[in-house]
């Protein structure tokens, strides 16, 4: 049995656990210094692979996945996995190259095209979590 | 917390690298929470990438060599000390020597003091790696 993000013992959830998926380095941790400057509690995961590796640990309150990821797994077979296990868990997606419709229509609850401000991505969470600091 | 975008280095922060996500997140975490800006790379090339980031201010490395590829902590190290030898680097091996420099560096701290000690965070990442394939568990539950 996994743990829930409250029980995380070596971290404090804040305003809740965000997991941020993304191989671009660079951006990755300009999305999880943000989302933990206003409060959440942020797990960085270099691709599909590595996000489900937490998931099958930890479930945060909710997930933001890039779609173009190296590895065995993109962010949409993510987004299919996410679903079979947890189908209400929020996921944002975010790419360059795709339309956002076909995202929502496979489950995702929100889709950000790139380039997008740093503020969106906090918006996006808060808008999924109803958090606000 | 670690970047700016007027070119001067900001707030002094530890880099991990580690290609465990389950060590290299509680580590992070652990250190963050007793005041540390932390800046998490999953491999050496993230490491270099980190390094050479102008915006970046690094002081302390934290590499946990067991989870590398073979040579590339000693090769982050080597390069480390030939470019930044201002730098300080501590090669871990294994979650337990990681957390006990993680807890060193908390005790002088910019805080000045450990959140907690170091066995919960080597108990938490046992336990969520108990949650990973048989083989891997039986591994970890070794050490």
């Amino acid at each position: 049995m996994g743990l829930a993000s409250g029980e995380l013992a070596v971290t404090p959830r804040g305003l809740g656990c965000v997991l941020v998926v993304e191989d671009e380095f660079l951006i990755r941790m300009l999305l999880a210094d943000e989302l933990r400057d206003v409060g959440y509690q942020v797990i960085e995961a270099v691709n599909a692979d590595e996000a489900l590796e937490v998931l099958r640990g930890v479930t945060p309150d909710a997930i933001i996945s890039d779609v173009r990821m190296p590895g065995s797994m993109d962010g949409i077979g993510l987004l299919a996995a996410v679903r079979q296990s947890s189908p209400n868990l929020p996921v944002i997606m975010m790419s360059a190259h795709a339309d956002p419709a076909d995202f929502v229509a496979a489950g995702a609850n929100q889709f950000l095209s790139k380039p997008f401000r740093m503020g969106a991505i906090v918006e996006a969470v808060r808008r999924e979590l109803d958090t606000a600091p | 917390v670690s970047v700016n975008t007027s070119g001067a280095p900001t707030s002094a922060s530890i880099l991990i690298v580690d290609a465990d996500i389950l060590s290299r997140h509680a580590i992070a975490n652990y250190l963050r929470h007793c005041g540390y800006a932390v800046v998490e790379a999953a491999n050496t090339d993230e490491a270099f990438f980190a390094l050479k980031e102008p915006t970046l201010s690094i002081d302390v490395i934290v590499a946990d060599i067991a989870t590398l590829p073979s040579a590339e902590g000693f090769e982050l190290a080597t390069w480390v000390r030939q470019n930044r030898p201002e730098l300080e680097v501590k090669l871990a091996g294994g979650v337990e020597r990681a957390a006990n420099v993680a807890a060193e560096l908390c005790k002088v701290g910019p805080h000045l003091k450990r959140p907690f000690e170091p066995e919960a965070v080597i108990d938490y990442v046992k336990r969520l790696r108990a949650t990973r394939a048989p083989s891997i568990a039986a591994q970890d539950l070794q050490t």
